[in-house]
């Protein structure tokens, strides 16, 4: 694995709200091609804000994060900063908390909304692939609902097709499950699970257990705005070395 | 959640369904009552104005004067609300940027346009300017004064739609600022630029909520537009105030020009709620 080709590469990432609030304490992180990474840890141990940093949602304090080859320093005062930033936020797919869909735009709509205002498509040329992507979410029949009318598992299935349309090399996923009913988290985990089986990368924030342990294929807990260890899912749920992850895999598990 | 009704209705027993009966009777005999009530209230009016013994016949041969006046007051409402519009989305822009002198020209503009009565700002735009005008051209600002004297009704629509563009730049910052800041985010994960995104995400939900207090602007636009009557233009109110003079007969012409203000502005509120029905698409229906 490692001798594959790097997808994200973080160099001692910092993030600082305000004058003191020390979220993200010099976080490397290297994620391959293909890999699938879920992140664990307490709340407010700066999960989301790390995900957020990757796609500069969050403007980094100090570090580097590097995405398929385009790398930004924080704080660079260069002329290609701001292009650089939509470079990397086109290479990156993401999925929030609250599915964020647009409320005024259909299912489709909202799909087809990155091809056609992002990268200038047509909405006939447009349509097709998009249509193809509801599909595969299984959401063909919702097509021209608007996302009030769709339930939060469709809502996040739709917000996961509407990242895909961009074509993007990663997805990041930030507590994709926690916002919804328990009998609505399985459609949802699925999607993810076809996702990675199909070669995405992907880096989730997730407390779901089956995703983290069954589909992950590395799994990393952080704690205070840095790790507490990484590794391979059946190593980490089973026997992990440190305390505080024993501690915190208590709590979840 | 999504049961299929028949499946529901088996389970109500006959008393819940006495129950909802009622409770529907009662819905409906309110709005049968609250339109009988305003019909009622109507004829009232009416019946009041006939006893005053109003001479309906010369309101009757004056009303075709008087309504050819509408045309100016429609021109100037029209003209004077779009560019109020684009006035204050400009503004609320302004309000919103990280510009600082973008946002400083923003918030003076509001700040002193909302501070000065609407009646000194329109004899600004028709009396002072021209002096302004001379002034610059004092200073060497050769044939300005030409550009800065405005007739009667440009400085009328002027005037109303500088001022309303400065109360509606705050409604359009607040509709622009009521949208989730996921909204925003989502927008930008997709890759959408600052632009793209207002354009796309954030105004079109923005204009949602932004359209009743704005069709309520215009609706007192279409009343104050009246204004411009005192620079001599032959509006409604200005026709009627006139009429009603000559023949001491002020009460009837009044009355005539309130009543089709009132006409038009019943249109006016129509055609807001059209819009309003239309925008709501795409949110969840009372069944939801």
């Amino acid at each position: 694995m490692n001798n594959s080709k790097v997808m994200v590469k973080i160099r001692n990432l910092h993030k600082v709200f305000g004058k003191d609030l020390h979220v993200l304490d010099g976080i490397d992180m290297d994620v391959h091609v293909g890999e699938v990474v879920s992140i664990l840890g307490p709340s407010g141990s700066g999960k989301s804000t790390l995900l957020r940093c990757i796609n500069f949602l969050e403007e980094p304090t100090a570090g580097t994060i590097e995405v398929d080859g385009v790398a930004i320093k924080a704080g660079e005062k260069s002329s290609d900063h701001a292009a650089k930033i939509l470079d990397i936020r086109k290479k990156t797919g993401m999925c929030f908390q609250s599915f964020n869909l647009f409320p005024h735009m259909t299912a489709i709509g909202n799909v087809m909304e990155g091809p056609v205002t992002v990268l200038g498509q047509s909405r006939k040329e447009a349509t097709p692939y998009a249509e193809e992507l509801l599909d595969w979410v299984g959401l063909s029949d919702k097509r021209d609902e608007y996302p009030s009318r769709l339930s939060g598992g469709q809502q996040q299935r739709v917000a996961i097709a509407r990242s895909l349309a961009m074509k993007p090399k990663i997805m990041l996923f930030d507590e994709p499950t926690s916002a919804l009913d328990p009998e609505l988290v399985g459609e949802v985990v699925d999607v993810m699970e076809r996702l990675a089986k199909e070669g995405m990368t992907i880096i989730a924030v997730t407390h779901e257990m089956h995703f983290a342990r069954d589909v992950s294929s590395r799994v990393f807990i952080m704690d205070g705005g840095n790790w507490v260890e990484e590794g391979l899912p059946e190593e980490m749920f089973t026997n992990p070395r440190e305390e505080r992850s024993k501690q915190f895999l208590a709590h979840i598990l | 959640m999504n049961e299929p009704s028949s499946d529901v209705k088996r389970g109500i027993p006959p008393e819940a369904l006495e129950v909802m009966k009622r409770i529907d009777a009662r819905r409906r005999h309110f709005s049968r009552n609250l339109k009988i009530s305003l019909a009622g209230m109507v004829v009232l009016l009416g019946v009041g104005l006939v006893v005053l013994g109003l001479d309906f016949k010369f309101m009757g041969k004056w009303l075709g004067f008087i309504l050819t006046g509408l045309g100016f007051t429609l021109l100037v409402s029209i003209l004077a609300i779009s560019l109020a519009c684009v006035f204050s989305v400009i503004g609320a822009l302004g309000r919103l940027s990280r510009n600082p002198i973008f946002n400083a020209m923003a918030t003076l503009y509001v700040s002193l346009i909302r501070g000065t009565p609407l009646l000194v700002q329109v004899y600004m735009w028709y009396l002072a300017l021209p002096q302004i005008g001379g002034a610059l051209q004092d200073l060497g600002l050769v044939g300005i004064q030409k550009y800065l004297t405005l007739p009667a009704i440009p400085a009328g629509i002027m005037a109303l739609a500088v001022c309303y563009g400065a109360y509606m730049t705050e409604t359009v910052r607040a509709g622009i600022q009521s949208i989730k800041i996921g909204q925003t985010e989502a927008a930008k994960a997709l890759g959408m630029t600052g632009g793209q995104t207002m354009r796309r995400v954030i105004f079109p939900q923005a204009l949602r909520v932004i359209i009743p207090p704005v069709s309520n602007e215009f609706i007192a636009m279409v009343k104050d537009s009246s204004l411009v009557s005192l620079m001599g233009v032959w509006e409604l109110s200005f026709r009627a105030i006139k009429i009603g003079r000559r023949y001491f007969q002020s009460l009837e012409m009044l009355i005539l020009v309130a009543v089709i203000y009132w006409v038009m502005c019943i249109i006016l509120q129509t055609i807001q709620e059209k819009i309003e029905k239309h925008m709501a698409r795409g949110e969840r229906g009372e069944h939801g």
